[in-house]
């Protein structure tokens, strides 16, 4: 008989190494013509960390994000970056971006000052325009940027940031280990055959408190590929290790959810903006794939009233905590 | 214009790149004269290194050059921790007194084994050549003389005295939690649940394996790696190499997917030496199987958690014993564990807490990061408890988890308070909010 | 190492060539026609990195040997896009976002292309059925699905598959 049930799974995951130094930095440099030339030493595997950091400098510099070319992770051009981890980048070297852009900014600023006889607090740079009171003014970003750089005055910045923690007490644990946390609730429909003890995930949804999102889009696609990845922990993987080695070394025999595996996934995009991020953001790369095993067990359970305590939830052990449950 | 910046959908700086093909990933990376190579790696899991025989396959036709452990010019041949072997994640930044082998945490992982194997994977030997098959034919005409030792597979049983010694001690590390009074909580509880929780080993599989291509001018020394983080490699080359930090130059290749298994070195210190003795360019591009057997995996736990809650269904009490098995060596291990006992209680507040939580040294694969680095593992039991709880009083999922989330103002385990940006409870709603337009199947919970 | 000369067309260019008899297609591509596109990620084609299009078919080129190709047609990831311009499905996994860290991308697309190519109106159980041989680590495979369906839908006059 196939039962259905729902279950949740809910994730908090502090951002940066626990109660660690991990700083990372950024250097930009504003061009003649209002292009951008951003250097970070974060690496960019995959989940899309040039685009966001892209996204944060033209943000803080009012300029298009198809003006900014990045360098990343490149140690003779790039400064310290850290590593791409503990979902760490888009909030420590998000920072850093933010912060070199600021310093190149304060140039083109000052100069704006001058040229426009407008106090600081009143100017904003938008669009590729400054902008007096929140209008757009007749001065182009690209030519303030030229002017700048005609008297020598260099629109250059570096920016660092090292998120503020304290270490963990050996004895006690005390401290604060994070300077922000994300967090995430994932509510799973799952359908287990009870005579073949297969588990079929059929919806997720995913709440994601994100901070700020960057990049909506980018940030679903880290979430349904968490979940994903986490649907495969829950139910699909497992490396069969005996006498210290692997039985299934290769992807013939260690499963990876493929195209349809996948259940529907209806992300959430929850933004609690945290103060200390660049404008607003923390990190979501990691948290994707947190709750969701946990769903999935709490799920099965909802379905057939037997809880499984070890994973992956394997037909095998769906059948045999059955057996158990109509022996008793 | 439109938005580009913040809030704005649009489109990855890669993407063309990457839809034609023509993004280079490390094994698309071709220079003049380029060498390939190939790595010897152990067959059993823990055993003396007695001896090496090389002349065969120094010999063998298009070999350019074999090297061992003695071709290191840093001193870093020997996996032996000399201090930190329990150690807390800050004094392990750097604990070596003299730097020995390579690790993000501890320096523990020999990068060519001099002395002893301790896993099945460990790199002993190198070989380039001019193609790829003479580097394989290579590799299988090195002689190896080893003597077995009694090994050690469960990281509880490493926990004994007695048990066989991976390193001098397999505890590595142990991380406390202790919050408020727990014997005083479960003293006065109304409901106490206890339950054991396990995990398994996962491997990373992302779809790109390891590679990398090295090629050393006389002065400098430049590589292209699939890499999650190039500074860190680049001190672990520098020091293995003996070289100034600034002489090695690290390139990031377009990297397919990492996930926390790309942290750890892989081929950078062996294309080093191997750029570095050859003078001449050298590619090193993991098989498979070869990814899957020397590459760090998530951390198996054993999860004892006991929790303790009023009538009402709020939790008054959490203790736990967490037991991750790190494997052959430490890699972000102590990193993990520290983490798994940080996030044990969940995004709940929990006024007593009692963690000690164990990563410990045993001769399986490495374990790691991997995206969640120990805390998907600690959800799975913190979740299962709440669910056992809320059954037991007749409360939804939803109303359990309501009662204990954290608030702005609520003080986690380690004393810290969170000020801003605790979402969890809007998540919480929203999500349950969205679930029940899904359908029929998703229950109708009270939502406040 | 016995050699053998074989005739193609590789996208669309007619092309000789002499391989060793026992050299996969993969890396006879790879290395041999200096074409990277075309990835290898596991050697015993499980995970599609390395799929191309051999006379119609999607194929995973690790399988082959390559002088098995005398006589075929090979599309690979360097002959989808005519120059600066893109076809429709990499433009559309580009929208989609169907793209993370791109090393399945490549036969993601070839897999894509060959289903459209033969059955232009697809159900979404074809396409996930078509993809479910290219692993992707990554995306979860949501947004590579909406890439391949906003093509079919636009191909076939804006219509909704089923």
């Amino acid at each position: 008989m196939k039962k259905r049930g729902v279950g949740i799974g809910c994730m908090w995951y502090g951002i940066g190494n626990t109660g660690l130094p991990n700083p990372a930095s950024a250097f930009v440099e504003w061009l003649d013509d209002g292009s951008v030339n951003l250097m970070v030493g974060c690496a960019d595997i995959g989940q899309g960390s040039d685009t966001v950091l892209a996204q944060i400098v033209a943000e803080e510099l009012g300029v298009s994000f198809d003006q900014i070319v990045v360098t990343s992770a490149d140690t003779m051009i790039t400064p310290e970056g850290g590593a791409t981890s503990a979902s760490r980048q888009t909030y420590i070297s998000g920072n850093a971006a933010r912060l070199a852009a600021a310093e190149a900014k304060k140039v083109a600023l000052a100069e704006a000052v001058e040229k426009l006889s407008v106090p600081a607090e009143q100017l904003s740079f938008a669009d590729g325009y400054v902008y007096v009171s929140g209008c757009k003014s007749d001065l182009a970003l690209k030519d303030l940027i030229a002017c700048c750089r005609a008297k020598g005055k260099l629109t250059l910045g570096h920016g660092w940031f090292n998120p503020d923690t304290t270490g963990l007490d050996p004895e006690t644990g005390y401290g604060s280990p994070f300077g922000t946390y994300a967090f995430a609730t994932q509510i799973v429909e799952v359908e287990v055959d009870t005579a073949t003890g297969k588990i079929e995930v059929l919806k997720v949804v995913a709440a994601h408190d994100v901070g700020r999102a960057v990049n909506p889009d980018m940030v679903v696609g880290q979430i349904e590929g968490g979940t994903v990845m986490g649907l495969g922990y829950a139910t699909l993987e497992e490396l069969e290790i005996n006498q210290g080695k692997i039985k299934n070394p290769n992807l013939d025999t260690y499963l990876l959810a493929t195209s349809l595996d996948v259940p529907e996934i209806v992300s959430v995009i929850v933004e609690d903006q945290e103060p200390t991020g660049p404008f607003g953001a923390k990190g979501v790369g990691e948290p994707a794939l947190i709750p969701t095993a946990a769903a999935i067990a709490n799920a099965v359970y909802d379905a057939i009233g037997v809880r499984i305590y070890s994973l992956p939830i394997t037909p095998e052990k769906v059948l045999a905590a059955l057996d158990e449950k109509y022996e008793q | 214009m439109s938005n580009t910046g913040m809030g704005a959908s649009v489109a990855r700086k890669d993407a063309v790149k990457k839809v034609t093909g023509q993004a280079l990933f490390a094994a698309d990376i071709v220079r003049p004269g380029m060498l390939h190579a190939k790595v010897l790696r152990s067959t059993v899991p823990h055993a003396i290194l007695k001896a090496l025989d090389i002349s065969e396959a120094a010999a063998y036709p298009g070999v350019v050059k074999v090297l061992t452990a003695a071709d290191i010019p840093g001193p870093s041949g020997d996996g032996t921790l000399v201090k930190g072997e329990i150690c807390s994640d800050r004094d392990a930044c750097f604990p070596a007194v003299r730097p020995c082998g390579v690790g993000i945490i501890l320096k523990d992982e020999p990068v060519l084994v001099h002395d002893k194997i301790r896993r099945i994977g460990d790199a002993i030997a190198l070989v380039a050549a001019e193609t790829e098959q003479a580097a394989e034919a290579a590799i299988k005409l090195i002689k190896v003389s080893f003597q077995e030792l009694p090994a050690v597979f469960d990281p509880i049983e490493a926990m004994k005295p007695d048990a066989p010694q991976v390193h001098p001690n397999n505890i590595l590390t142990v991380r406390k939690i202790r919050k408020g009074d727990v014997e005083a909580a479960f003293a006065n509880a109304d409901v106490i649940l206890e339950n054991r929780y396990r995990t398994q080993s996962v491997e990373h599989a992302y779809i790109e394996p390891e590679a990398g291509v090295a090629e050393y001018d006389g002065s400098m020394l430049t590589l292209w790696v699939s890499t999650q983080n190039v500074h860190f490699d680049r001190k672990e080359v520098a020091r293995t190499m003996n070289m100034d930090v600034n002489k090695v130059r690290i390139i990031q290749a377009v990297t397919g997917g990492g996930f926390g298994g790309k942290l750890d070195i892989s081929v950078q210190c062996h294309l080093a030496l191997l750029a570095y003795h050859t003078r001449r360019p050298v590619k090193l591009v993991y098989s498979r199987e070869e990814s899957m057997v020397a590459s760090a995996k998530r951390h198996p736990y054993i999860i004892d958690y006991k929790t303790a809650a009023t009538k009402d269904g709020k939790w008054t009490a959490l203790k736990a014993t967490i037991i991750a098995d790190t494997g052959a060596y430490a890699s972000y291990g102590p990193g993990v564990i520290t983490r798994a006992a940080v996030h044990a209680t969940g995004p709940y507040e929990v006024p007593n807490v009692w963690i000690d939580a164990y990563a410990v040294y045993t001769n399986n694969p490495m374990a790691g990061a991997m995206r969640g680095f120990g805390v998907p593992q600690v959800a799975f039991a913190h979740e299962s408890q709440l669910d056992l709880l809320a059954e037991k009083l007749g409360l939804s999922p939803l109303a359990v988890r309501l009662k204990n989330v954290l608030v702005p103002g609520g003080i986690t385990a380690t004393g810290q308070v969170l000020k801003h940006s605790v979402g969890i409870k809007e998540t919480l709603l929203q999500a349950a909010q969205t679930a029940q337009k899904q359908g029929p199947n998703f229950p109708k919970w009270e939502v406040e | 190492m016995a050699k053998q000369t074989i005739k193609f067309f590789i996208n669309e260019i007619a092309a000789t060539a002499e391989v060793e008899t026992d050299k996969l297609l993969v890396d006879f591509l790879r290395e041999d026609l200096a074409m990277t596109g075309t990835k290898k990620g596991c050697g015993v084609g499980e995970c599609g990195a390395c799929t191309v299009i051999i006379d119609g078919r999607a194929v995973n080129s690790c399988m082959v040997l390559a002088a098995t190709i005398d006589g075929s047609s090979i599309t690979t990831i360097e002959g989808v896009n005519k120059g600066e311009q893109l076809h429709r499905l990499q433009q559309s996994f580009i929208d989609h976002g169907a793209v993370q860290c791109g090393f399945c991308t490549p036969g993601m697309i070839l897999s894509a292309k060959a289903l459209l190519d033969s059955n232009p109106k697809p159900t979404e159980q074809e396409i996930k059925t078509a993809l479910s041989g290219n692993l992707c680590r990554c995306t979860g495979y949501h947004k590579i699905v909406a890439a391949v369906t906003a093509v079919s839908e636009a191909d076939c006059g804006g219509e909704k598959n089923e």
